[in-house]
């Protein structure tokens, strides 16, 4: 079988019966272009709100009501757990607290103790402060006290102790300032034995690493921390670890809700999606078939001359499905270039936020698109087609 | 080339019936014969039967002789193998239809070359030459609509000859025209067929032209049966 012969052959007679081709490549966009603006909006809308909730870590994190009772050992098998991204003890929030102020200002900050350690998704790129004397102060406090990252910062810790009011000091050094989106109030974040040290002052113990007397710690006294820093790891493990707690009998806060409305709109886009998809495509097969079959009775006494001229049954199909292709092609060429216009006008009208996409398709989606089209046109027009194989010779020269 | 013995097509029933007989045919390479009778006594069907394109329904011989030996064509009709019975006309059959036969989505170029294109044969300048010989070069780039009657015969011509095929058919190639360029285009393809060696079968319903352009004349003879179908026989040329 000569396929240049005949794909030429088939081209040449494709373009004189220009005005049909035209309608059988229009009717295929009609199908193709929709569908590519509608699953583009799907993927494009469904991808920024996914996106936007990944990028938040605050939406991962669980957080425990009401006051626990933890061990260190606990909180430490929760973060080994392969659905937790990160999980950290706190400590008592009353005892957590600082007043911060520059040497060279007399203005004061009162700021939240938060512990921090490495893999804290809230600290994103920056890294976090393992020392005892350093710390990341959060973006409002730093405009408050004017610092900046490597500023020394004097340190205040009060207690009202025996009745009178106490206070220990200390410096403590800026590694960096966190973004607002990050956290929107004033706090610093700091490692767990700063935060230790802090409440061990405030319960009237002895703090060795600063030289601040007070009661010797008991031996074999554990502490208890009454409540810790979670985060799951995907947004999918939010929901098993809200009812892993309540199985254990602990009230957790979580955003579980806001995640499953993103996954039920996903859902849902999805099943309208594919049964429009699903009609467009039948009808679009039906289409290419009835055109392939209306193709061999017109064409019927070129077909015969063909056969007469020695063509193989197999190439006369080529011939058939070649033409139904060169309408694929060219109508998915034509349905990229219409929704790439469609993309470009419903991202300029709905998105705010540069990066995000109201419609949006991956190079993949491009390739599916076609393959799918032209699979289906060539199925569809060898189905149809198939008559060429019951053409005689004899039945269609005759008036040629 | 051709060797056929008691070769029998019918077609209808009834009254209807329509029967061709060909008791005894061989054809060699150099003989031109003519098909006369009236018309519908069955030139078209035993050109038809001849060019492979048309299936016997008894044969008690129809062979085709190649270079590679005898090739059974009553077999190849019999076990539905079309592809071999293509690849046969493609190689050794030139057919002139009725009404022309060209594809009128190619150039008379195209046209021309078409059969040479599907066997693979290389563009050695025989289009061109064909077309000077039978008077069409001016036309090699036009569409077949925009030719005249006479054009289109004489391209449809050049097309049967273009691949150098052992037989050449013809199925009243000057039916169209005038009687005086009616015998031009006769000898013009006759001229060709005798420069290739090749063997012609001409069916013409014009014998006094078949006489003039040397061709031996085969009758095809028709009779009424009792059941009110017709038998056509075929000349017994012994």
């Amino acid at each position: 079988m000569r396929i240049a012969l005949v794909m030429s052959l088939a081209w040449q007679d494709y373009r004189a019966d220009a005005r049909l081709s035209a309608c059988t490549v229009l009717a295929l966009v009609a199908v193709i272009a929709p569908l590519l603006v509608l699953f583009g909006l799907k993927f494009g809308l469904v991808g920024s709100l996914t996106e936007r909730l990944e990028r938040d870590p605050a939406v991962r994190e669980v957080i425990p009501m009401g006051g626990g009772r933890f061990s260190a050992g606990f909180i430490d098998e929760l973060a080994r757990r392969p659905d937790v991204a990160f999980a950290l003890p706190r400590t008592r929030q009353i005892a957590a607290t600082a007043d911060l102020s520059l040497p060279t200002s007399d203005q004061t900050v009162n700021v939240e103790m938060i512990p921090t350690a490495v893999g804290d998704p809230l600290l994103g790129d920056t890294l976090p402060a393992t020392e005892l004397d350093r710390v990341l102060l959060s973006q409002t406090a730093a405009e408050k006290l004017g610092a900046k990252p490597g500023d020394w910062l004097d340190a205040a810790f009060t207690r009202q102790f025996s009745g009178r009011a106490q206070a220990q000091r200390t410096r403590l050094q800026v590694t960096a300032v966190l973004p607002l989106e990050a956290f929107g109030r004033d706090a610093i974040f700091a490692s767990t034995e700063l935060l230790e040290a802090v409440e061990d002052y405030r319960d009237g113990r002895a703090v060795d690493a600063f030289g601040w007397p007070g009661d010797a710690p008991g031996a074999n006294e554990q502490r208890v921390f009454p409540a810790f820093r979670l985060y799951a790891r995907n947004l999918d493990d939010v929901e098993p670890l809200r009812l892993y707690f309540a199985e254990q009998h602990l009230l957790v806060s979580t955003r579980a809700q806001t995640i499953a409305q993103v996954k039920s709109l996903s859902r849902n886009l999805s099943l309208v999606f594919w049964v429009i998809a699903t009609l467009a495509v039948v009808g679009a097969v039906a289409a290419v078939f009835a055109s392939a079959l209306a193709a061999v009775e017109r064409k019927r006494r070129e077909l015969s001359v063909l056969r007469l001229l020695g063509f193989s049954t197999g190439a006369l199909l080529l011939f058939v499905v070649l033409q139904a292709l060169y309408s694929g092609v060219l109508a998915v060429v034509i349905s990229f270039v219409l929704y790439g216009l469609a993309e470009r006008g419903l991202n300029l009208l709905f998105v705010q936020v540069p990066g995000e996409y109201a419609s949006h398709l991956l190079i993949r989606h491009y390739c599916v698109a076609l393959l799918a089209a032209l699979g289906a046109s060539a199925l569809a027009a060898a189905l149809g087609g198939w008559r060429v194989a019951r053409i005689e010779a004899s039945e269609g020269i005759r008036d040629v | 080339m051709l060797s056929l013995r008691e070769v029998r097509k019918t077609r209808g029933e009834g009254s209807q019936r329509y029967s061709l007989v060909i008791p005894r045919l061989d054809l060699a390479a150099g003989r031109q014969l003519a098909l006369v009778g009236p018309s519908g006594c069955g030139k078209s069907t035993l050109l038809d039967l001849l060019a492979l394109v048309l299936s016997p329904e008894a044969a008690q011989r129809f062979d085709f002789v190649v270079d590679e030996g005898h090739v059974d064509v009553a077999g190849l009709w019999r076990d539905a193998r079309q592809n071999r019975l293509a690849q046969l006309r493609s190689r050794q059959i030139g057919y002139v239809l009725q009404t022309g036969g060209l594809l009128g989505y190619l150039d008379v170029r195209s046209n021309i070359g078409l059969p040479r294109k599907l066997l693979g044969m290389s563009d050695d300048g025989t289009v061109e030459r064909l077309a000077a010989q039978l008077e069409v070069a001016e036309q090699l780039g036009k569409k077949p609509q925009a030719l005249s009657v006479g054009q289109r015969q004489r391209v449809s011509c050049a097309r049967a000859l273009a691949h150098n095929p052992q037989l050449l058919l013809a199925d009243e190639p000057t039916a169209a025209l005038d009687p005086l360029n009616a015998l031009r285009v006769m000898q013009l393809l006759l001229g060709r067929v005798r420069a290739q060696g090749a063997c012609c079968v001409i069916a013409t319903h014009d014998e006094s032209l078949a006489r003039e352009a040397g061709l031996h004349s085969l009758r095809i003879a028709c009779v009424q049966d009792k059941d009110g179908g017709v038998t056509a026989t075929l000349e017994d040329e012994r």
